[in-house]
């Protein structure tokens, strides 16, 4: 135990006083400390705009005047209700011929083209579709309304008698006992993308170091000096503990960013993350992200110790890379579907489950005996993987050569331990 | 102390490099551990500090399993490597205590041993700032900075000058006097003829040769003896000796012609001779060989007979 601590300060005090790691996580936290200051950079000197309106789904009574910023109009003979709709809208080009329209948008004049067919039909030629495309939608909900007030007339009915007759509030209130992922779902998100980083970026540092202990040939002093499982859990650990040190140091800092700016930041944001922030939450989360964490460094570390030169750590860390990105694209899909099968098996396959669980907890309402259940199985394979590391370790740390594979290390230790 | 190395046997992917290796080092005496390239000398220093496991055979200190993890051991393996952008005194500091040493005995340690090897301004300095050379007493330095018991030095004087070369010397000659089993390998025969007592000579991955040095000295020596005349010079002396029915065998190196005599003829009786036939003798003593005469003599025979 006194020689892993011997280990695990000497790694710990070599990180942390890299150039790189100290330049790297300053320049991070002062990225994230401008990032949460500029909701206050916007109150001092943006203004709302105008032009920008939400989607209406409804039909308008009055509809407001759009701008269809900087769209392009044909309307074509049978249209009737021209001047009606131009009456609300703004910023807009009208065009005679469909050629010339369809050319602007290709040579970008315009942003968009909308063809008014007839009253009830319109085509769009957009040169590409991005999320904010809503030029179409404001002109259809337009049309809408124009053609439901007209009807509205022609059986002789007051369309403002109508729309307050239709204005009816009903007074709805929601009792949630699980979760309200309404809520959560930005706070789990980057906690999710939190771990992400924190393992790709420790897990290759922990395989990188323990290669280069081989490539200028410290490995042979360290073995003859202490016990493989010594180094490497005094290795793992440091880098760890490094890892969380780093992140924590620049949260600390994107929270005290958050406090300062608070004023200024939107409340359906601020109200997502307070209400996400519950303690049993964090816990579950701190807890499968740390014994997660420690299952990849120990994979990453034996990974390392296979190869012989620092550039073949990438291609040998590659699968083990690829199946935490897997982890990483189902707990994404998890944010939108947690109930999911695929999400509910992932969250107790130990190597996906780091990020799977935390997901999958932050959105809905798991059951404790899962959780435990989950944990449970982790902690297991997490040891196995020790376990395993550090024979894996043993066996590569003075192989030098050709590298060797993951799994031609574990049948080598598996026929060493036949024999 | 006493290290026994028993019947050690060793193959890597189905090639046998060790073939019942066994010799014993005591304290108090030098053992020089000498072979050819790839003749199996650091794949049995390697198996003796369970880099590791032999495929047969036993290591034994003192009657007892020796296990490298539970003794002081200072290693300085063949392939040199320290952290080159770590302070050299933190790493010093960390093997040290890697290897037992406190906090204190670590930092005192680290003091004189820097000292010793001129080194002491740089402790501070990263050990890739340093030139080889010094790089090579830093990697010395942490073999001896936790006192060891046994001292494994494989190759230590190559990239030592020869002001450093002495350092290292005395450093091992300090050692076997304070009861140090120490064990050395290296191609300078010079160093190893210097202080060894012992030398275990290895060829293909066997042991051709463990004994003490003087005794060899005098077996490889014997019925031999050095002669220099002032009236020929060391390749007519050879020529006209060879005529002589005495002389079983007559050649010349750089300092002197060397006969080996037959048994009948004692050394008195030999310069009598000598003097009869006209040599007038200005130097005569015994002939003992170079460790360099020894290890090629060896080696040859072992190759020519294998």
């Amino acid at each position: 135990m006194k020689q892993v601590k011997h280990v695990l300060w000497f790694e710990l005090r070599s990180i942390l006083t890299k150039k790189s790691v100290i330049i790297s996580t300053l320049i991070v936290s002062l990225v994230f400390l401008i990032a949460t200051t500029i909701p206050t950079f916007i109150v001092m000197f943006g203004s709302d705009d105008p032009s920008i309106v939400d989607p209406i789904d409804e039909p308008i009574v009055q509809p407001p005047i759009t701008s269809l910023n900087n769209a392009g109009l044909l309307f074509l003979e049978d249209v009737t209700i021209q001047d009606q709709l131009l009456e609300h809208l703004d910023d807009y080009v009208l065009y005679q011929s469909q050629q010339q329209l369809r050319s602007d948008v290709q040579s970008r004049v315009i942003s968009e083209g909308f063809i008014i067919e007839s009253d009830h039909s319109i085509s769009a030629i957009l040169l590409d579709r991005n999320m904010m495309s809503f030029g179409g939608r404001y002109l259809s909900s337009m049309l809408q309304s124009i053609q439901i007030n007209k009807n509205l007339q022609a059986m002789e009915l007051d369309p403002s008698t109508i729309y307050q007759a239709m204005n009816v509030e009903i007074n709805y209130q929601e009792t949630i006992l699980g979760r309200d992922s309404a809520n959560t779902f930005f706070l789990s998100f980057i906690l999710m993308l939190a771990v992400y980083i924190l393992v790709i970026m420790y897990g290759s540092f922990v395989s990188t170091t323990v290669a280069r202990e081989k490539d200028n040939r410290t490995m042979e002093v360290l073995i003859t000096s202490t016990k493989p499982s010594t180094l490497i859990i005094g290795k793992v650990f440091a880098n760890g503990i490094a890892g969380l040190a780093q992140f924590g140091f620049v949260a600390l800092v994107a929270m005290i960013g958050v406090l300062i700016n608070r004023a200024n930041f939107p409340e359906l944001l601020l109200d997502g993350i307070a209400a996400g922030f519950t303690w049993d939450g964090i816990l579950i989360y701190l807890i499968f992200t740390v014994t997660g964490y420690l299952l990849y460094l120990f994979i990453y570390a034996s990974l390392g110790s296979l190869v012989s030169k620092i550039e073949d750590v990438s291609s040998s860390i590659a699968p083990i890379t690829f199946l935490f990105m897997i982890a990483y694209f189902i707990s994404a899909f998890g944010m939108e579907f947690p109930g999911s099968s695929i999400v509910r098996v992932a969250s107790f396959v130990p190597f996906t489950s780091i990020l799977a669980m935390p997901v999958r907890y932050f959105q809905m309402s798991v059951a404790w005996y899962e959780l435990a259940g989950s944990l449970a199985l982790m902690m297991l394979v997490t040891s196995f993987f020790a376990f395993l590391s550090i024979r894996i370790y043993r066996m590569g740390s003075l192989n030098y050569g050709n590298k060797i594979g993951l799994f031609k290390a574990i049948k080598m230790i598996m026929s060493e331990n036949k024999g | 102390m006493e290290l026994k190395i028993q019947k050690i046997n060793k193959s890597f992917s189905g090639k046998q490099i060790l073939f019942d290796v066994s010799f014993t080092v005591n304290s108090s005496k030098a053992m020089g551990f000498l072979g050819r390239n790839g003749a199996g000398k650091t794949t049995t220093i390697r198996a003796l500090m369970d880099v590791f496991k032999p495929d047969s055979g036993t290591f034994v200190l003192d009657g007892t399993p020796f296990d490298p993890t539970k003794v002081r051991v200072g290693y300085l393996p063949e392939e040199r490597g320290l952290y080159g952008k770590e302070p050299i005194g933190e790493q010093l500091k960390y093997f040290a205590k890697l290897k037992g040493a406190t906090a204190k005995q670590a930092q005192k340690s680290i003091q004189y041993w820097l000292e010793r090897f001129e080194l002491d301004y740089a402790i501070k300095h990263k050990l890739e700032t340093l030139s080889k050379g010094n790089q090579q007493k830093v990697q010395i330095a942490q073999a001896l900075i936790h006192d060891p018991d046994i001292i494994i030095l494989d190759e230590p004087f190559s990239g030592l000058d020869p002001v450093n070369a002495q350092v290292l010397k005395d450093i091992i000659a300090e050692k076997i006097k304070q009861s140090k089993i120490v064990i050395f390998s290296s191609h300078q025969m010079s160093y190893v003829e210097e202080f060894c007592d012992e030398i275990t000579l290895i060829d293909q991955g066997r042991i051709i040769l463990s004994d003490s040095l003087d005794k060899i000295k005098k077996e490889m020596g014997n019925h031999r003896i050095r002669i220099k005349a002032s009236n020929h010079d060391d390749e007519s002396l050879v020529d006209t000796l060879k005529m002589q029915p005495f002389t079983k065998e007559c050649f010349f190196d750089r300092q002197s012609a060397i006969i080996e005599l037959n048994q009948s003829l004692d050394s008195n009786r030999f310069l009598q001779r000598c003097m009869e036939i006209g040599i007038e003798v200005n130097t005569f003593m015994p002939y003992y060989p170079s460790l360099h005469d020894i290890f090629v003599a060896k080696v040859g025979e072992y190759d020519e007979a294998s």
